[in-house]
C-alpha cells in the first residue's frame, strides 16, 4: 500500500470515528438513561458552526465546596441528584469521588468565595445550549422572554447514564419549546 | 544570483533556445543551476479550492439550519451522506497519483474537509453537545491535516495553520478567564505539536516542498501568533505586575525570525521569507516602545519572572541555536536585529529594585542606533544588509526622540525637515549604489 493512500485510510477513518464515538455516546444515555428534570436561568446566541441555540443554565450554580476540594484548581465533582415533588431535580449531594447511581452526573466545579464562613464552589453543569431551527429561534427566544417575565422558568430535560447527560429537550411550562413554537406559528 | 535574476532567466530561456542563443542542453545546465518554483496553475488552483470551499461552506450552512422536522438519524445522514460521498471523490482523485490535477486535488481536499466539519458540527448539533466552537475547530483540524499531506492541498494547510491560530488564541483567552482556566490545554505541549503536523507537507518526505509565497506568509503569522499564544500563556499570574510576557515576546520573536534557511533562502528578497520581517519589525517596534522609561522597566522586570519558566530556557536555547547558525551563514543583519532582546537580560542583573526605567530606555536609544548603523554598514561593505530599514529606524528614532524634547516648534520642524531631506537623499543613494552592485539582496 502507497504512505498516501495509509495515510488517506488513517484521516477517513478519524473522519468517521470523530462524529461516531460522539453519536454512540450520546445515543447510549438517551437510550438506557434515566431522565431528569431540572430548572433553568435561560437568550438566543449563535454559534458559527452549528448555528442558532437557546443558552441553557441550571439553577443550581453553587454549593458548600465538598470535603477534599482544592483551594484554587478547578476539580470535577460528582453530583447526586433527587427528584422533588414538583417533579424537578436537584443536588443532594457533591463529592469529589465518582458514585454510581442512576442520577449521578458529574459536573465541574470551582472555588468560590466563602460564604458565612463556608466553603462554596461554583458548578459548570455539561449543559449549556439547546440548538433551535433557525426558522424557530427567533420566536423561541421571544416566547422564552415573555415565560420569563411572567414568572416561569425553563426546565431542562436531560437522560443521565453513568455520569454523562445528554440534553433532549427544553420545556416551558412541561411543553417543548420547539412545539409551543410551532403551535404559536400556526 | 537574486531570486529575481533566476525568475527572469527562466523566463528568457525558452525564447533564447528558439532563437539558438542557447542549446538545449545548454539551458538544461541553466535550469538545473539557476531554478525556480513553479507557478504554472496558481489560478487554476486558487479557482479549485474556491469552488470547493463554496461547496462545504454550503453544506455547513445547510445543516446549521437546523432541520429539527426530521428524527436525529435522518439528520446524521444529512450530514454523514456528504461525507461519504466527498472521500469516495478524494479516493478517486487520489488514486490518479501524479495524473490528478492540482486544481482537483485542492477542491477534493477543500471539500472533503468542510464535510468533516460539518459531519462534526452537526452531531454536536442534534445531541445539544456544550463547549465553545474552538473545540470542535481542534477536531476539524486534527482530521483535516492528513488531506494537506496525501492531496498536497495548499488550502487545506493554510486552512489548518489559520485553524490551528485561532485555537491558541482561545487556549490563551481560556487560560486568563477565571471561569475557564481549567479547561485550557496546555500550549506549551500542543502548538509545537500542531505546527509540526504541516511538516509532511513543508518540506515533505524528500525535504525538497517549500512552501509557495502566500502559504509562507500565513506559515509565518500562524507560527509568531501561535507561539506568542503560548508565551501568554505560560506567563499568565494574576494581579502579577510583574509580567514575564513581553520579555517572552521578544524571545518568541527572535526564534521565528532566525528560524534557518538553506542558500536559496538567504538569497531569496524579503517578501518570500515573511517570517524574517514579521519578526524583526515586531522586534524592533517593541524595542522603540522600550526607549519609553515605563515599557523599560516593566520589560526588565519581567525577566526575573520569566527566567523561572522553563518555556523561556527553551525560547533562549533554541534562539541560541538558530543564532549560531545564522553566524555561520553569515546573516548578521537578522543577528543584528535579534541583539535587541538581549537588552533586558543584560540590563537585569544591573539594575537595582527600585531603579527608573531610564537608564534601560536611554540604552535602548543607542542600541536601536547601533543595530540602524548596522543594517546599514552592512550593505555597503558588500554583505546582505537592509540599509532602507535602517535608515527607517534612524528616522524614526529621531522624530520620537525630538517629539518629547523640550525644545521650540521653530526647532522641531526645522530637524524634521533635516531628517526629511537626509532620508530622501539616503534613498536616492542607495538606489544608485544597488544599480551599481548588480544582485544585492536584503536580509
Amino acid at each position: 500500500m502507497r504512505p498516501a493512500v495509509a495515510v488517506f485510510a488513517v484521516a477517513v477513518l478519524a473522519q468517521w470515528l470523530v462524529p461516531l464515538v460522539g453519536v454512540l455516546q450520546h445515543e447510549r444515555v438517551i437510550a438506557r438513561g434515566v431522565a431528569v428534570r431540572i430548572p433553568c436561568a435561560a437568550p438566543d446566541p449563535y454559534d458559527p458552526l452549528r448555528g442558532r441555540y437557546l443558552a441553557v443554565r441550571p439553577a443550581e450554580t453553587g454549593a458548600p465546596a465538598p470535603d477534599g476540594m482544592p483551594d484554587r484548581a478547578a476539580a470535577p465533582v460528582w453530583a447526586t441528584l433527587v427528584v422533588g415533588d414538583d417533579g424537578l431535580a436537584r443536588i443532594d449531594s457533591l463529592t469529589l469521588e465518582r458514585v454510581s447511581g442512576p442520577t449521578a452526573i458529574r459536573l465541574v466545579a470551582r472555588p468560590s468565595a466563602p460564604s458565612n464562613g463556608v466553603r462554596t464552589v461554583i458548578l459548570e453543569w455539561p449543559l449549556d445550549r439547546f440548538y433551535l431551527n433557525e426558522r424557530l429561534a427567533t420566536d423561541a427566544d421571544t416566547l422564552l422572554a415573555e415565560r420569563l417575565a411572567a414568572g416561569t422558568l425553563p426546565v431542562a430535560e436531560i437522560r443521565l447514564l453513568d455520569g454523562r447527560a445528554v440534553l433532549t429537550d427544553l420545556l416551558l411550562d412541561g411543553t417543548s419549546v420547539r412545539e409551543l413554537v410551532r403551535r404559536r406559528r400556526e | 544570483m537574486s531570486f529575481l535574476h533566476q525568475r527572469w532567466l527562466a523566463e528568457q530561456l525558452p525564447a533564447w533556445e528558439r532563437e539558438g542563443l542557447v542549446t538545449a542542453d545548454a539551458a538544461r545546465l541553466l535550469r538545473a543551476r539557476y531554478s525556480v518554483e513553479q507557478r504554472a496553475g496558481l489560478a487554476q488552483l486558487v479557482v479549485g479550492a474556491i469552488g470547493g470551499l463554496l461547496i462545504g461552506t454550503g453544506l455547513i450552512a445547510v445543516l446549521a439550519y437546523n432541520w429539527d422536522d426530521f428524527p436525529r438519524w435522518t439528520r446524521l445522514l444529512f450530514a454523514l451522506g456528504p461525507l461519504a460521498a466527498s472521500q469516495a471523490w478524494s479516493w478517486l482523485v487520489l488514486q490518479k497519483g501524479e495524473g490528478a490535477k492540482p486544481w482537483l486535488r485542492e477542491a477534493a481536499a477543500v471539500v472533503q474537509t468542510l464535510a468533516a466539519g460539518a459531519a462534526m458540527a452537526l452531531v454536536s448539533q442534534i445531541y445539544n453537545l456544550p463547549g465553545s466552537w474552538t473545540d470542535l475547530l481542534f477536531w476539524w483540524c486534527v482530521v483535516a491535516v492528513p488531506l494537506a499531506w496525501v492531496l498536497r492541498s495548499h488550502a487545506v494547510a493554510i486552512a489548518y495553520l489559520v485553524g490551528i491560530m485561532v485555537w491558541a488564541i482561545a487556549q490563551a483567552e481560556n487560560r486568563v478567564s477565571p471561569f475557564s482556566a481549567a479547561a485550557a490545554a496546555d500550549l506549551r505541549l500542543w502548538q509545537p505539536l500542531l505546527l509540526a503536523a504541516i511538516l509532511p507537507l513543508w518540506p515533505g518526505a524528500d525535504l525538497r516542498d517549500r512552501p509557495p509565497p502566500g502559504s509562507r506568509l500565513v506559515l509565518a503569522i500562524s507560527a509568531l501568533v501561535g507561539l506568542l499564544a503560548v508565551a501568554a500563556q505560560v506567563a499568565f499570574r494574576p494581579y502579577d505586575p510583574h509580567a514575564p510576557f513581553f520579555w517572552l515576546v521578544m524571545l518568541t520573536t527572535v526564534v521565528v525570525m532566525l528560524f534557518p534557511l538553506d542558500r536559496a533562502g538567504i538569497a531569496e528578497p524579503l517578501a518570500r521569507k515573511p517570517h524574517v520581517p514579521l519578526g524583526g519589525f515586531t522586534l524592533m517596534g517593541m524595542a522603540l516602545v522600550a526607549t519609553y522609561e515605563d515599557p523599560a522597566r516593566t520589560l526588565v522586570e519581567g525577566v526575573g519572572p520569566a527566567l523561572g519558566l522553563g518555556w523561556c530556557w527553551l525560547l533562549l536555547a533554541v534562539g541560541a541555536g538558530f543564532a549560531a547558525l545564522a553566524f555561520r551563514q553569515g546573516r548578521f543583519a537578522v543577528l543584528a536585529v535579534a541583539g535587541l532582546a538581549l537588552v533586558p537580560l543584560v540590563a537585569y542583573p544591573l539594575t537595582p529594585a527600585d531603579a527608573g526605567g531610564w537608564p534601560v530606555a536611554i540604552t535602548y536609544s543607542l542600541v536601536l542606533l547601533a543595530t540602524a548603523i548596522t543594517l546599514i554598514g552592512l550593505e555597503f561593505t558588500g554583505r546582505q544588509g537592509a540599509a532602507r530599514i535602517g535608515a527607517t529606524l534612524i528616522a524614526i528614532l529621531v522624530i520620537l526622540r525630538m517629539a518629547d524634547a523640550d525644545v521650540s516648534l521653530l526647532v522641531k520642524g526645522i530637524v524634521f525637515i533635516v531628517i526629511g531631506s537626509g532620508f530622501l537623499g539616503f534613498n536616492a543613494l542607495i538606489s544608485r549604489h544597488r544599480a551599481a552592485v548588480s544582485g544585492g539582496v536584503t536580509a
